[in-house]
């Protein structure tokens, strides 16, 4: 803890200027005086805005850019021991896991009609006692990566992106079975919610806007995989051959998928089919036994159907979704690669996510999102003795809450989420303040419980705080 | 941040020009205020925004009020189209251009007169490439006064409908801000006191230009607990209205200020950008409000 305290520190020294600043020229807050008719009220308080010369839409290229600077602390705090095997203990020490310095640049710009450039990027830089730092053998280490670059031509009704770019399907808030077309990297807890792990691809995506509805369609040309885990992250554990990506090797891969959306008074329904790889690598023993594991790729056919609908303060999500050739073994988990005996075995799933979002009052917001998944004929193919990771009905339930205070500068939050069955459960509360108009602060702490049956019991009873300080211009 | 505001908000500070043509004397305060409400539609009809929203915590000095922080600015822009047999429904779409952490944020709302149709919400949230529909209700029975953009202006402030609900008296006829004006109170009768925070409003209109220079909000206790202070009157598109619009919150010594750097009507705003394309393809977007900006020269 008291690597924490130094850090708490740290923050105060980076906050205290700003409230400092926001304490210059204290005027007086007499409230009597303010209700005088004696108090000018000065027309000229605001009017710099109206120097400026209208209409002026001439801005400059740089303007497009947008740039968040952010520092980040984070570790698990409880000293404790876990038994995933019984009589096998192992200890948890608290440390700290990130201390990172992040770089977000994001560009916009429309240089002619019809036309549009977009592109984001990040850079981190990896400080002491950052577990990337570690991992480098206790160097400073940097990391850069393009997330968003795509150029986009719209002309009458279509519109067309190339370039590298999200496709989200689905409406159900965090964990929609038809949120697979991108992949993702779970790279450590900072990052338990899907919307930050969503990693782009290089695609076309064709956009037709009809009268009454819309298609929209997109060819993936660099089908990518969920990257490994990374050495030193919470989620990395020595495996015994490593963890590669997929040796392409001259293969053409590609996926390609559409989806029709209407919007009905009151509801959105959308119905979609794709050819898709499994995000997810299986990973294989090499044959010699020596060397690297093998990443093998399986593609699978998608059918999905989602819709919602809003009542009053109430919108209700539902998505299914039927995959065809799934592999019956391979498994995903954030973070986490299956390293285990194949079975082969290619199967039908169906799956659902469905819950609600319900806004009691203008500040207060809760939803609850359900998934679950089932493999058909899941006994089918299998030797005897053998079963399958995921037998029945399994998935993933999430619930959030979220109050917002100060004009929506303050903004506290919880998430609960937990597997169907009720092995593990994740639980995080959130406060983000919102300084002024380029700072903000927010602070994070993560509890993990989980038993046995799960993978999620190395974690089990980790304690996880942590803090970011965000400037953006 | 409900949709409906912008529509309620630009036409709470018009009066129409028109209203010089009719003999002050026979107007009466409902009068008055109907004018209000009737120009409210007739200049929302097809219009282009682009305001300044600033939020500072505020006090006193030498005399005058002044931010006590550096001003928190918010910089948005805004298309609105009105619909209906009678125009009584509005589709708009708003874009945040500042500051930089909410740039590109969008919202479509198509907002309904009809009593129990609910209103419609989207957002587009550019971090996340996706549109997603709000549960927004039916403003009539969602009584909550929502906060506009995070400012001292809620969407409670903005209304000037529902003139039936009130009893509106002309309490006198004096002076504010320099000019000759009515002071004009406006009453919640009970049904209207169950959706309110005031329980009284005054309303200072210029007797001339058939503008509001000021409007004062009291609570349940008669305390005024809120302020609005117009400012910047100038005839835009044979219209006289407040391009500056400051509400002082009396009980938390903040203040907002509205600043409509542009605003046109009477605009040809094609029926498709009020759509959810308009969120999601920038390209298309960035496209018409060119177009929109040509018709202003």
């Amino acid at each position: 803890m008291s690597r924490f305290c130094k850090r708490a520190g740290l923050i105060l020294i980076f906050v205290a200027p700003i409230a400092l600043s926001q304490q210059e020229e204290e005027p007086n807050l007499g409230g009597e005086d303010l209700l005088s008719d004696e108090i000018i009220f000065d027309d000229n308080l605001f009017g710099d805005v109206f120097d400026e010369s209208p209409n002026n839409n001439e801005g400059s290229w740089l303007e497009g850019f947008t740039v968040r600077v952010t520092q980040q602390f984070y570790g698990q705090v409880n000293n404790h021991s876990v038994e995933p095997l019984p009589g096998f203990s192992l200890p948890r020490e608290a440390n700290m896991e990130n201390n990172r310095m992040g770089l977000n640049i994001r560009y916009q710009n429309a240089f002619a009609p019809g036309w549009l450039l977009q592109a984001s990027g990040q850079a981190r830089t990896y400080w002491k006692e950052d577990y990337e730092y570690e991992a480098n053998d206790g160097k400073i280490e940097a990391e850069y990566r393009v997330n968003e670059f795509f150029i986009q031509h719209s002309f009458d009704q279509h519109s067309i992106k190339f370039g590298r770019q999200t496709v989200v399907w689905g409406e159900t808030v965090g964990n929609s079975v038809l949120d697979v077309i991108n992949h993702f990297e779970f790279r450590d807890f900072t990052i338990i919610d899907i919307e930050d792990a969503r990693l782009n691809q290089w695609m076309v995506v064709w956009d037709y806007f009809g009268e009454g509805s819309n298609w929209s369609s997109f060819v993936n040309l660099y089908p990518e995989f969920n990257p490994a885990s990374v050495r030193g992250s919470p989620f990395f554990f020595e495996p015994e051959f490593n963890l590669t990506d997929y040796k392409r090797e001259g293969d053409v891969l590609a996926e390609v998928g559409t989806q029709w959306r209407k919007s009905y008074d009151l509801s959105d329904i959308s119905f979609m089919a794709a050819y898709l790889y499994e995000n997810q690598l299986r990973y294989e023993d090499p044959g010699s036994r020596i060397g690297d594991s093998v990443a093998k790729k399986n593609d699978f056919l998608l059918l999905g159907f989602s819709a919602n609908r809003a009542i009053g303060r109430l919108l209700l999500n539902f998505d299914l979704a039927f995959s065809h050739n799934v592999l019956a073994d391979s498994f995903n988990f954030p973070g986490t690669t299956s390293l285990s005996s194949p079975l082969d075995l290619k199967k039908d799933q169906i799956g659902t996510s469905f819950g609600f979002e319900w806004a009691p009052d203008n500040d207060q917001s809760i939803s609850l999102g359900i998934q679950a998944q089932k493999v058909l004929k899941e006994d089918e193919g299998l030797l005897p003795g053998q079963q399958l990771i995921n037998e029945g009905v399994f998935g993933s339930w999430l619930v959030r809450y979220s109050n917002i205070f100060l004009n929506n500068d303050l903004t506290i939050s919880s998430t609960l989420q937990g597997d169907l069955e009720g092995n593990n459960l994740f639980a995080q509360l959130s406060i983000d303040y919102t300084v002024n108009d380029n700072w903000q602060v927010s602070a994070q702490i993560l509890s993990i419980n989980s038993n046995r049956k799960s993978l999620l019991i190395l974690f089990d009873e980790d304690v996880r705080i942590g803090t970011t300080i965000s400037y953006t211009f | 941040m409900n949709s409906t505001s912008f529509r309620l908000l630009i036409g709470s500070i018009f009066l129409a020009a028109c209203g010089g043509n009719i003999l002050a004397q026979n107007l009466n305060g409902f009068d008055i205020m109907k004018l209000v409400d009737d120009a409210q539609r007739a200049t929302n009809d097809s219009s282009f925004n682009r305001m300044q929203l600033s939020s500072c915590k505020f006090g006193v000095t030498d005399g005058r009020i002044t931010c006590a922080e550096r001003p928190r600015v918010k910089s948005l822009e805004s298309v609105a189209k009105n619909y209906g047999p009678e125009l009584k429904d509005t589709k708009s779409i708003t874009i945040t251009i500042e500051p930089a952490a909410e740039r590109g944020v969008g919202m479509l709302s198509f907002a309904y007169d009809e009593t129990g149709r609910d209103n419609e919400t989207w957002l587009y949230l550019s971090a996340l490439g996706r549109v997603k529909r709000l549960a927004s209700g039916d403003s009539d029975e969602d009584t909550e006064p929502a906060s506009l953009f995070g400012s001292e202006f809620t969407t409670e402030d903005t209304e000037t409908g529902k003139l039936e609900e009130y009893a509106i008296n002309i309490l006198e006829e004096t002076t504010a801000s320099g000019r000759e004006v009515w002071k004009i109170e406006m009453i919640p009768n009970e049904e209207r006191a169950r959706k309110t925070r005031y329980s009284r409003v005054v309303h200072y209109i210029d007797k001339e230009r058939y503008v509001g220079l000021r409007s004062e909000m009291y609570d349940q206790y008669g305390k005024e607990v809120k302020r609005l202070m117009a400012s910047r009157v100038e005839l835009v598109n044979d219209i006289w209205m407040a391009r500056s619009l400051t509400m002082m919150n009396l009980v938390t010594n903040r203040l907002s200020n509205m600043a409509f750097v542009e605003i046109y009507t009477d605009l040809d705003i094609q029926d498709e950008f009020l759509t959810q394309r308009t969120l999601t393809d920038a390209a298309y977007r960035e496209t018409e409000l060119e177009n929109l900006r040509a018709q202003l020269n």
